[in-house]
């Protein structure tokens, strides 16, 4: 799990005026809307043309997690939110795009991000997070390391395999 | 029963070091209590009216003399000497202090229980038939499937914060002993045209404010793909099921709201998970994981059908023990799979106790008689019981004789005093009014055998508040209780169904006029019951009658008593 401190991320949302800039440039690491990123997507460098950019998306979490299914080779990360820690909707479009869509980018968990919720993040297929403010780092790599010696009974995105599907 | 395995084992360790982390923090001052609650919900606590209440995890309602005596011990030890069986198969504390939690966990998991999902909105604890594997009429022994279930749900990483709480039952009997439909999933283990083994899966069933029960969502899926079809449904709800609002939050809302097109997602995110996700096939559950489950099911060495030679009657008996022995067989023991054993209720429905609670020293008495008279097992029912699922008709005279020294051969089963209610406004912060005054009015109302038998088979349930822990909509008569202006009122409904086989469609209880005082309701009751009794037909059951007659009758009796609220109607 990454923790990322906002200060020092080199990704970035793109203002305008009046809210996001309705046609954002084309910038390494820019953190785009969806509505930006439907406005730009056609123009973005594919991911092997040379003067390719880092691009993301940050999705509400009452958005269909299918808009980003035609993107999931494109975009590098996906920032997927939670309005309050007990909204537990992120959870599942994490798991769709790596278990479904298999995006290999990072997914950031932002909003109300605690401790707590380590263990569920990590095995949906989230693989950074930005803590809320008031959280503590090592409360939140200790809660990790519960249960991690042998996993749990269900399979997720980390361990595919239900305990019942595992070599013993 | 079921064998924890060492992976079962430090799984449980595991959560109570966890909690026990968790805990610790929110003593330090480093977790908020905001944060803390749906932590501790998770693991069964709740911040009530007097102290923290635990709700212990009884998987299927099966449970050991070794687990009871160890619930015994924390009742003694952390708790003021007694617990409580819930509607659900759980068991709850009502006194022990917070700071204590976690070494109450601990003592937990030394006997492979734990309060894990019994609160919070996840999936709870899955309820079974409580004669599941016993029942002279199962069709299919549920409880492999529950244990696939159980683990399956347990700690599921995406379904920890859905919505609202969910609820799945499973009865795999003739007759619906599990109140199926009116869970969020319902499920009933049937065989299909070929005589292979499957779910009919129900979904949408819910008390609280909206009473409804579940419609059937397939018909048949087959037993190997009932992890991923549940997972299915509770993704969609998951992502869709309403949270802006906690009365609509429940699945029955979306079910009904959406129709036809949640079932049409559920049925494409089934298809999409087997074919499209990584390793979206590896929850089909393999032949030689259910066999080793069900091998832990295998009926203890000692059951062995038989002839039996008599109930252990004493030829020279007195002509008491011989009535009440008699009456207690024909309340409180019921048919078994394996000829020569019966299934036997202790019924904690009694003078001076409220429903469902049982002390330390009961709890001892039903381990000791659970080892002596039933392989070490008990259940507990859905109806507030204990349930022996293993007598020998030859020990059925010594269990009575043990039982009523214990206090818990009430022969009342099904009967009006055997009535379900929740703990109400004496322990629980939800609740608007108490049920407990209100059940013991009708316990103490109605001790006299003879009444009890010639009223015969009846449900009658208690609900402190909306939220239905007394499964008041489907009593054939329930009382709600309600608040207004401070004070406690109760709504009397009649009609209702569990969908036993006394009323085998599921349906809400009718409202009959406005709420009772808390004076008036025991008479209100008292007025409906001698309603049936003046308008049944020979063998004529209360919920024939009221079926037969309609509601009219029973109000216009229920009004005529009316003193406090008499201005009211």
């Amino acid at each position: 799990m990454k923790f990322i401190d906002i200060q020092h991320d080199q990704w970035h949302t793109v203002g305008g005026e009046d809210g996001p800039m309705a046609h954002p440039p084309i910038k390494s690491y820019s953190l785009l809307t969806l509505a930006q990123w439907h406005a730009v997507r056609e123009q973005w460098p594919a991911r092997d043309a040379a003067d390719h950019k880092p691009v993301g998306v940050i999705l509400s979490n009452d958005t269909d997690i299918e808009s980003l299914e035609a993107d999931a080779t494109k975009l590098s990360l996906v920032v997927l939110q939670f309005p309050k820690w007990t909204d537990g909707r992120a959870y599942t479009q994490a798991r769709i795009l790596r278990a479904r869509y298999r995006f290999g980018g990072e997914v950031r968990a932002s909003g109300d991000v605690l401790v707590d919720m380590m263990p569920l993040l990590s095995r949906t297929g989230f693989d950074a997070v930005v803590l809320r403010a008031d959280q503590d780092r090592a409360a939140a790599e200790r809660a990790l390391g519960f249960f991690a010696a042998r996993g749990h009974y269900q399979g997720d995105v980390q361990q595919t395999r239900p305990v019942f599907g595992r070599a013993a | 029963m079921y064998q924890y395995t060492e992976f079962d084992k430090q799984f449980v360790r595991q959560r109570a070091a966890q909690f026990r982390d968790q805990l610790e923090r929110n003593l330090a001052g480093k977790l908020a209590d905001d944060d803390f609650r749906p932590l501790r919900l998770q693991n069964g606590w709740y911040i009530q009216r007097h102290a923290p209440m635990l709700r212990v995890a009884v998987p299927y309602g099966e449970m050991s003399s070794k687990q009871i005596r160890q619930l015994a011990r924390i009742a003694r030890e952390y708790d003021r000497g007694y617990a409580h069986f819930t509607t659900r198969q759980n068991v709850q504390y009502n006194w022990i202090p917070l700071a204590k939690a976690a070494d109450v966990m601990d003592l937990l998991a030394e006997v492979n229980m734990h309060g894990i999902q019994t609160s919070g909105n996840c999936i709870r604890n899955i309820t079974a038939d409580a004669m599941v594997g016993t029942a002279p009429d199962e069709i299919i022994d549920a409880r492999p499937y529950c244990e696939v279930l159980r683990q399956w749900s347990t700690l599921h990483p995406e379904f920890a914060f859905l919505p609202r709480k969910f609820k799945i039952a499973v009865s795999g009997a003739q007759e619906d002993r599990a109140a199926v439909a009116w869970h969020d999933i319902g499920l009933y283990l049937v065989h299909n045209e070929a005589g292979d083994v499957g779910f009919k899966v129900l979904v949408g069933g819910g008390m609280g404010r909206t009473p409804i029960t579940g419609t059937v969502i397939n018909a048949f899926v087959p037993w190997q793909e009932i992890l991923v079809y549940i997972e299915a449904i509770v993704r969609v709800y998951n992502r869709y099921g309403r949270r802006d609002n906690m009365y609509k939050a429940r699945i029955k809302i979306l079910v009904k709201a959406e129709g036809q097109k949640f079932f049409d997602q559920v049925n494409a995110e089934f298809r999409s998970i087997l074919e499209r996700d990584i390793d979206g096939a590896a929850h089909i559950i393999p032949q030689a994981e259910f066999d080793r489950v069900q091998a832990s099911f295998a009926y203890p060495a000692s059951v062995q059908a038989h002839t039996p030679t008599g109930n252990g009657l004493p030829a020279d008996a007195s002509d008491t023990d011989r009535i009440q022995f008699g009456k207690w067989l024909e309340r409180n023991v019921v048919g078994h799979k394996v000829a020569g054993y019966k299934n036997v209720q202790l019924s904690v429905k009694r003078v001076g106790q409220a429903p469902g609670d049982v002390t330390d020293n009961q709890m001892e008495a039903i381990a000791d008689m659970a080892d002596r008279f039933s392989c070490g097992e008990l259940r507990v029912t859905h109806d507030q019981n204990v349930l022996l699922p293993f007598v020998r008709e030859e020990d059925l005279f010594a269990l009575w004789q043990a039982a009523k020294a214990a206090t818990l051969a009430s022969p009342n089963i099904g009967l009006l005093s055997d009535m379900i209610a929740c703990p109400g406004g004496d322990f629980c912060a939800l609740a608007n009014a108490r049920s407990i005054p209100i059940a013991n009015d009708l316990i103490a109302r109605y001790q006299d055998l003879d009444e009890l038998y010639d009223i015969g088979d009846i449900d009658l349930h208690i609900s402190g508040c909306i939220n239905s822990c007394g499964h008041h909509h489907s009593g054939h008569i329930g009382i709600l209780g309600v608040d207004k202006d401070g004070t406690e009122w109760y709504q009397v409904t009649l009609g209702g169904s569990d969908g036993s086989d006394h009323a085998p469609a599921a349906v809400a209880g009718k409202v009959i006029g406005p709420s009772f005082s808390a004076d008036e309701v025991t008479d209100a009751i008292e007025a409906v019951i001698e309603t049936y009794r003046a308008q049944r037909t020979p063998d004529e059951k209360f919920i024939d009658t009221v079926k037969r007659v309609g509601i009219d009758p029973f109000k216009t009796a229920a009004n005529a008593v009316r003193r406090t609220t008499a201005k009211a109607t």
